[in-house]
C-alpha cells in the first residue's frame, strides 16, 4: 500500500513540473504574440502595396516577354518551406510538412530550424529571419529563374486566421500570372514596364518571403499558446485525478491501520 | 507651399506617412524630384540618397537600397526593402 502511495506522489510531482513548463512556454508565447502580429501586419501592408504594382506591370503588354512571366510546364519546381524553430506548437510544424509532402518532386528551401532539420539546406531561423537574408535568397532565386534553372517558385507557409486557427497553405510566386482584367494605361512607366519589372523583382520576392515568414511566425506563436493552454488544462486535470486516488490510498492505509490496532486491542 | 501625401513603406512598417512638399531620389533614369500634382507614374529607385522636404522647410535625408516609387493622383508611395533615415 505504501509503495502505491509513493508512486502516486512521484507521478503527481512529475505532472506538476510538466504543468510548470507548459505554463512558462504559454506565457512566453503570449508575450511574443503582440509583437509578432504587429510585424505581420507591417510586412503584409508592404507586400500588398508591392503586389498591386507588380500585378499591373505584369498585365501590361510590354512585359509579355519578361522572363518572369514565362511558363514552362515540365521543368523543376522550387518551394520555400517555412516552419518553426521549435516544436511543442500543436500541429503547426506537422501541418506544414504534410502539405510539403504533396510536392515530392520539388526542391525545398527550408526556413526555420525544424524545416532545416528535415530538408537539407542552409540554416535560417524563422524568428530572426532578416531583410538581408530575404534579399539574398530572393536575388539568388530570381537569377536562377531568369536563367531557366527552374520554372516555378512556390512558398509553403501558415496562414494566420485567428488566435485559434492557423492553416498551412501554398502560394505560387513565380512565374507571375497575367491578370487580363487589369489594364491600367493611365500610368506612365519610366523607363518602361519591363525594365522596372526586372529590376524590382528581387525586392518584390524578398518582400513576399518576408511577409510569409512573419505571418508564419505569428501563427507559430499563436499555435504554441493554444497548445500550451490545452496541455496545461490536461495536466491540471491529471493532477486532480491523481490527487484523488492518492488521498483515497492514504485514507485507506490509515483506516486499515486503525482496524488493525482495534482488532489487536480486542484480543 | 503645397503638400502631397507621402508614404515610405518597408517590410518593417511605414517609416514616413504624412504630408511632404518634395521628395528627391535617384530614379532609373537619373535623379528626380516629385512635387504636388505630378503626373501618375512608376519608376524603379536606384540605391542612393533620398531627401524629403517637409512643410516646415525641414529636410529629412535617408538612404535607400533601391525600390519602387509610385506616384498616383492622391498619394506618392516609396516601397523599399531597406530604407534608413540619416
Amino acid at each position: 500500500m505504501s509503495a502505491d502511495i509513493k508512486t502516486l506522489r512521484n507521478r503527481i510531482k512529475s505532472v506538476d513540473s510538466t504543468l510548470h513548463l507548459t505554463k512558462a512556454m504559454g506565457l512566453v508565447a503570449s508575450s511574443k504574440i503582440r509583437r509578432a502580429q504587429e510585424n505581420m501586419k507591417k510586412s503584409r501592408e508592404y507586400k500588398d502595396a508591392f503586389e498591386s504594382v507588380v500585378a499591373s506591370l505584369a498585365s501590361s503588354r510590354e512585359c509579355e516577354n519578361s522572363p518572369y512571366l514565362k511558363t514552362v510546364q515540365d521543368k523543376s519546381t522550387k518551394i520555400i518551406v517555412i516552419a518553426g524553430d521549435r516544436g511543442l506548437a500543436g500541429g503547426y510544424n506537422a501541418n506544414v510538412f504534410r502539405l510539403a509532402k504533396e510536392y515530392e518532386d520539388a526542391e525545398f528551401i527550408p526556413i526555420g530550424k525544424r524545416a532545416c532539420e528535415r530538408f537539407s539546406g542552409e540554416l535560417y531561423f524563422a524568428e530572426t529571419f532578416s531583410k538581408a537574408d530575404a534579399l539574398n535568397l530572393s536575388k539568388r532565386l530570381c537569377n536562377e529563374f531568369e536563367n531557366g534553372e527552374y520554372s516555378k517558385l512556390g512558398i509553403i507557409s501558415t496562414k494566420y486566421v485567428s488566435m485559434m486557427t492557423q492553416e498551412a497553405q501554398i502560394k505560387w510566386i513565380l512565374p507571375l500570372v497575367k491578370d487580363e482584367n487589369k489594364k491600367d494605361t493611365s500610368i506612365l512607366f519610366e523607363p518602361d514596364e519591363i525594365t522596372i519589372l526586372n529590376t524590382v523583382m528581387s525586392e518584390y520576392v524578398a518582400g513576399f518571403i518576408m511577409a510569409e515568414v512573419k505571418e508564419s511566425f505569428a501563427s507559430e506563436v499563436a499555435a504554441r499558446r493554444c497548445a500550451m493552454d490545452s496541455a496545461g488544462k490536461n495536466a491540471q486535470q491529471m493532477i486532480d485525478d491523481l490527487e484523488l486516488s492518492y488521498n483515497r490510498a492514504r485514507q485507506g492505509a490509515i483506516t486499515q491501520e486503525l482496524t488493525e490496532i482495534v482488532a489487536g486491542s480486542n484480543t | 507651399m503645397r503638400t502631397f501625401k507621402l508614404r515610405i513603406s518597408t517590410p518593417d512598417g511605414d517609416l514616413f506617412s504624412g504630408e511632404a512638399v518634395k521628395i528627391t531620389l535617384r530614379g532609373a533614369e537619373g535623379d528626380l524630384a516629385v512635387l504636388k500634382d505630378h503626373i501618375p507614374f512608376v519608376t524603379s529607385v536606384m540605391p542612393g540618397k533620398c531627401v524629403v522636404t517637409l512643410q516646415s522647410g525641414e529636410e529629412k535625408a535617408g538612404k535607400t537600397d533601391g525600390g519602387l516609387l509610385t506616384v498616383s493622383k492622391d498619394i506618392v508611395t516609396l516601397l523599399s526593402g531597406s530604407f534608413t533615415w540619416q
